[in-house]
């Protein structure tokens, strides 16, 4: 029972890579390599794929990083980076035995710098913890993942997160000033020039960010930081009709409102929520609620909040009310922001799909989702960011009944395809990974992909950092297209 | 192979769990609970929430990497091994996770059932054996023997032994962490189970309006007798008679944390018979209250206790709830002092008992409450958890105590285990407070009320 983990251990171990990354980073006590350790590593929020990794490593600072990574380069091994493993598309999954970098220990905000509003957090630092550092100055970090309480801004960067307030204030890459990266042959660079992002010459910036960790290793952020608004005000509308509510999103955007947030979630995802550890009792008969946030400069506000309240009542809104105080606010937003894991209480399992449409086109879209779920047999509940056109269908299963996974996961890519052919996409803000690595294909030809590729080797050319995601490589996904091809086959046979 | 792995070839029974094409590894009686982990999707909600994962950042150590492994030895991925043992009995069981978790993911379970696991497959040898021995079998369940240690710790203090043991640095002959903890033993004074051992009821002051059955806890009547006794104070002075069981014994939470199960029942159907006639049962040790609300956990295998069991926690409360449910006087007299609140887990995350305590504290007149961020973060202490991993318990605590306030006298809480931690971390990072029980402080209001009351 004694405590062993903090203390050094003696590394039992034969394997020379084992000891040379544990010499990279200070010895036995920052490395895992154990079947039992790395079993918590097999997978992350996306756990429909599973492969041990080699080993895991805690790097310190930004010099163990780049050592580590030469390492592996040298030695061709394959690795990756992770933070939190909150990532829903598999992005942190060592799908080919990684050696996996994790970047908890570096989670230290280095700096904050209030007069040019920015600031310099290492890749480890909790999303959430950075508006809360600053609050108490009336500033705050505006993109805010419904994992924020414990997803890592490095993890952000990776995977261009977005989140419900990205409506008004943009998504990841708009608050991303500078990057330190390690490129994948150990290489430490600096991106963005002193927090001035507008540099001449490409944005790679932009390119870094939302990269899936497959171009480099993110070291240091540097962030910008905002303004607490003067006033804010939330508003809550229960809907009898799906078509009432999306219409009504659509006659906000188009009264020039820009909401600060605008969700959306349907029956089921609210029996979800309901039955979990934040409900807020929302009636059971409603089809569906919005969510409105509206803030800014306080003169103007409640000509807002009226003009939504008509237009609410205007699409026959059930009910519908404006938080009374900070402290309803806040439950109704808990209710919303955990409605991923809520899930759990209403099924074993589930898998989210990511895809973004066209407002308009919403009740079309959960028609056919509708269908789909018929078709698969599998309950499947909506939560969508509907101000940006972001859905999220969380297709439920039972991982323990034999061929669920595999009806989930074409469900998925189901969904992906309706979202694709009304002129959407098919990833919003949790990144491609290996999830829809296939589905790429609904959005791009195989000459798009292939000069994407490109791209990609200029920066990792032996292709050791985080490979097999992001872009389909063509024999990998026939493969498993045959697969569950077969599957399927095999079961309208039986 | 070493030596544990052959035993536990040993010991293993045919595998087999709930489904009949399992692989599990587990033993097929009492192991944990497939339904606790289908409720986890592996969001990560929980990461945040983990002192221990706090501390190492490695996700074996998290609630949702702890569950996994669990899970993973019901897949026959693991077996009941040291290496899987490592996490299981590295949480601190303060069920801070259950609390950030979407679905109410019962880790805390899980884990106990996991040890009960583990300790079958793998059972202590040697000097480990020895000290849970003693401790969790020899003295625990055993009040008369905890009362003569009781006496001996008392015959230590006064005797002159104590101050000439510390000043000669004989003491220094222990290990660290337990000199920490001698330096901070509390007065001992007689248990209330002694006092009143012939009165069958303590009887109100004034009309009686209920009657209440009082769990004295084992450790809390030796080493703070005092504080049981600011609770029937506080309850007979608010209407209740106060009746003390006699067969009632340790709750057997230890015995639970430390994957005895077989101990935690068998104390558990004492307990249950002991109060079988009583309506309410109240308790002030958050971490006894906690363990009798889930005394059907137990008896997952023996329904005709489950039964008993669920109709025995139905009756349990903890002093704070019971005294805000049923009413209480408010004091008029003013202690004014400046105080801030820690949550015990078993009390916040295990009960949901959160602003009842910090309401009765707010009633007092004088009292300031100065908050404390975190409040509700472990201090470490987590039953005998600071005895056995006192490295990470310390971590655990130093982190807590960045979070005092400085400028208030005294840290209030609803559980002895907490109090005995956060004295020690009190000391050692050089603070002043005084650690009181919430009932004292309300305790300490009447007195003084009434002083006034005779002095005019």
């Amino acid at each position: 029972m004694a405590f062993k983990t903090l203390k050094t251990k003696l590394l039992k171990t034969n394997d020379k890579h084992i000891k040379n990354l544990a010499s990279i980073v200070g010895g036995p006590s920052s490395i895992l390599y154990h079947k039992e350790d790395l079993l918590a590593y097999d997978c992350d929020g996306f756990t429909i794929h599973k492969h041990l990794p080699k080993a895991v490593v805690f790097p310190k600072n930004t010099e163990e990083v780049a050592e580590l990574v030469k390492y592996c380069n040298e030695n061709d091994l394959p690795f990756l980076a992770r933070g939190a493993g909150t990532g829903l598309s598999g992005g942190a999954i060592p799908i080919n035995g990684e050696v996996i970098i994790s970047l908890v220990k570096m989670k230290r905000l280095l700096s904050v710098d209030l007069e040019n509003r920015r600031a310099v957090v290492e890749p480890g630092f909790i999303n959430l913890k950075l508006t809360n550092s600053i609050a108490d100055k009336g500033y705050y970090y505006a993109p805010d993942p419904s994992s924020q309480y414990c997803c890592t801004i490095g993890g952000n960067v990776a995977e261009n997160a977005g989140g419900a307030h990205c409506l008004k204030y943009g998504v990841t890459t708009n608050h991303i000033l500078g990057l330190e990266v390690v490129l994948p042959n150990g290489e430490i660079i600096e991106i963005g020039n002193n927090g001035i992002c507008d540099m001449p010459g490409y944005d790679l910036i932009g390119l870094l960010t939302g990269s899936e960790g497959t171009l480099g290793i993110v070291t240091k952020i540097t962030v910008r930081i905002l303004k607490n608004p003067q006033a804010k005000k939330t508003v809550l509308a229960y809907f009898d009709k799906v078509a009432d509510g999306s219409q009504a999103v659509s006659d906000i955007i188009s009264a020039g409102i820009v909401p600060a947030a605008l969700e959306m979630m349907d029956k089921i995802a609210i029996e979800g929520v309901e039955a979990a550890a934040f409900p807020v009792g929302h009636p059971k008969d409603i089809e569906a609620f919005l969510l409105i946030e509206v803030d800014g400069i306080a003169a103007g506000i409640d000509e807002q909040i009226n003009e939504i309240l008509e237009v609410c009542k205007k699409r026959n809104v059930k009910e519908v009310k404006v938080a009374r105080d900070e402290q309803e606010s806040a439950r109704w937003w808990a209710n919303r922001k955990t409605g991923f894991g809520a899930m759990g209480a209403i099924s074993p399992d589930y898998l989210v799909q990511d895809g973004v449409i066209p407002r308009s086109k919403l009740p079309e879209v959960l028609n056919k989702i509708n269908q789909i779920s018929k078709e698969y047999g599998l309950r499947i509940a909506n939560i969508f960011h509907a101000g940006d056109g972001n859905l999220h269908p969380l297709i439920l299963f039972d991982a323990r009944v034999p061929g669920e996974t595999e009806k989930a996961l074409l469900a998925g890519s189901a969904c992906l395809k309706v979202c694709a052919d009304v002129g959407g996409t098919i990833t919003g803000e949790h990144g491609v990974g290996i999830e829809k690595m296939e589905e790429m294909r609904f959005v791009f030809t195989e000459e798009e992909i292939q000069a994407q590729t490109n791209i990609r080797e200029v920066f990792n050319p032996k292709n050791l950092l985080n490979a097999g995601k992001l872009f389909p490589s063509p024999s990998r996904c026939v493969e498993i297209k045959t697969d569950i091809k077969m599957n399927k086959e095999k079961e309208k046979a039986l | 192979m070493s030596l544990r792995e052959a035993d536990l070839k040993v010991n293993q029974e045919p595998a087999c769990t709930t489904n009949s094409l399992s692989l599990s590894n587990y033993f097929a009686n009492d192991h944990p609970d497939e339904n606790k982990w289908a409720d986890c999707v592996h969001c990560g909600m929980c990461l945040e929430s983990c002192p221990t994962y706090e501390q190492t950042g490695q996700e074996q150590h998290s609630p949702r990497g702890r569950v996994y492994l669990i899970k993973s030895v019901a897949e026959g991925k693991l077996t009941l091994n040291e290496q899987f043992m490592d996490p299981v009995f590295q949480c601190l069981d303060c069920r801070a996770c259950t609390t950030a978790c979407p679905a109410s993911v019962d880790v805390g379970g899980l884990i106990e059932e996991a040890r009960g696991q583990i300790r079958q497959a793998m059972p202590l040898t040697g000097a480990k054996k020895a000290v849970s021995k003693l401790f969790l079998e020899g003295l625990f369940p055993h009040q008369n023997r905890l009362n003569s240690l009781g006496s001996l710790l008392k015959f230590y203090q006064k005797s002159g032994i104590q101050k000439a043991v510390r000043k000669t640095g004989l003491i220094n002959i222990m290990p660290k962490h337990l000199v920490e903890m001698e330096s901070i033993m509390p007065e001992i004074n007689t248990p209330v189970r002694k006092k009143y051992k012939n009165e069958n009821v303590i009887k109100a002051k004034g009309e009686t309006k209920n009657e209440v059955a009082f769990l004295t806890g084992c450790v809390m009547d030796v080493m703070f007798s005092d504080i049981n006794e600011s609770t029937i104070n506080v309850l007979t002075r608010n209407g209740n008679d106060v009746v003390i069981p006699k067969n009632q014994t340790c709750c057997g939470a230890l015995h639970v944390h430390a994957g005895d199960r077989e101990t935690g029942r068998k104390l558990a159907k004492q307990n249950i018979e002991a109060f079988k006639d009583s309506e309410t049962i109240v308790v002030n040790a958050a971490g006894c209250g906690c363990m009798l609300k889930e005394y059907a956990e137990l008896f997952k295998d023996e329904p005709e206790w489950k039964a008993k069991a669920e109709e025995f926690s139905e009756k349990v409360e903890d002093i704070s709830k019971y005294l805000h449910d049923t009413g209480y006087e408010k004091p008029k007299a003013e202690l004014n002092t400046r105080i801030t609140y820690h949550d015990a887990c078993h009390l916040a995350h295990g009960q949901g008992i959160r602003q009842e305590p910090r309401d009765l504290l707010l009633n007092i007149p004088g009292v300031e409450m100065v908050h404390m961020p975190n409040a509700d973060r472990c201090c470490g202490s987590a039953g005998i958890y600071n005895i056995t991993n006192p490295e990470m318990a310390g971590a655990v605590l130093e982190s807590k105590m960045e979070n005092v306030p400085d400028d208030v006298e005294m840290i209030s809480m609803g559980n002895p285990g907490c109090m005995l931690q956060m004295a020690i971390g009190v000391q050692k990072h050089g603070r002043n407070q005084k650690i009181v029980h919430t009932v004292q402080l309300l305790d300490w209001a009447y007195q003084k009320e009434d002083q006034q009351k005779g002095g005019e």
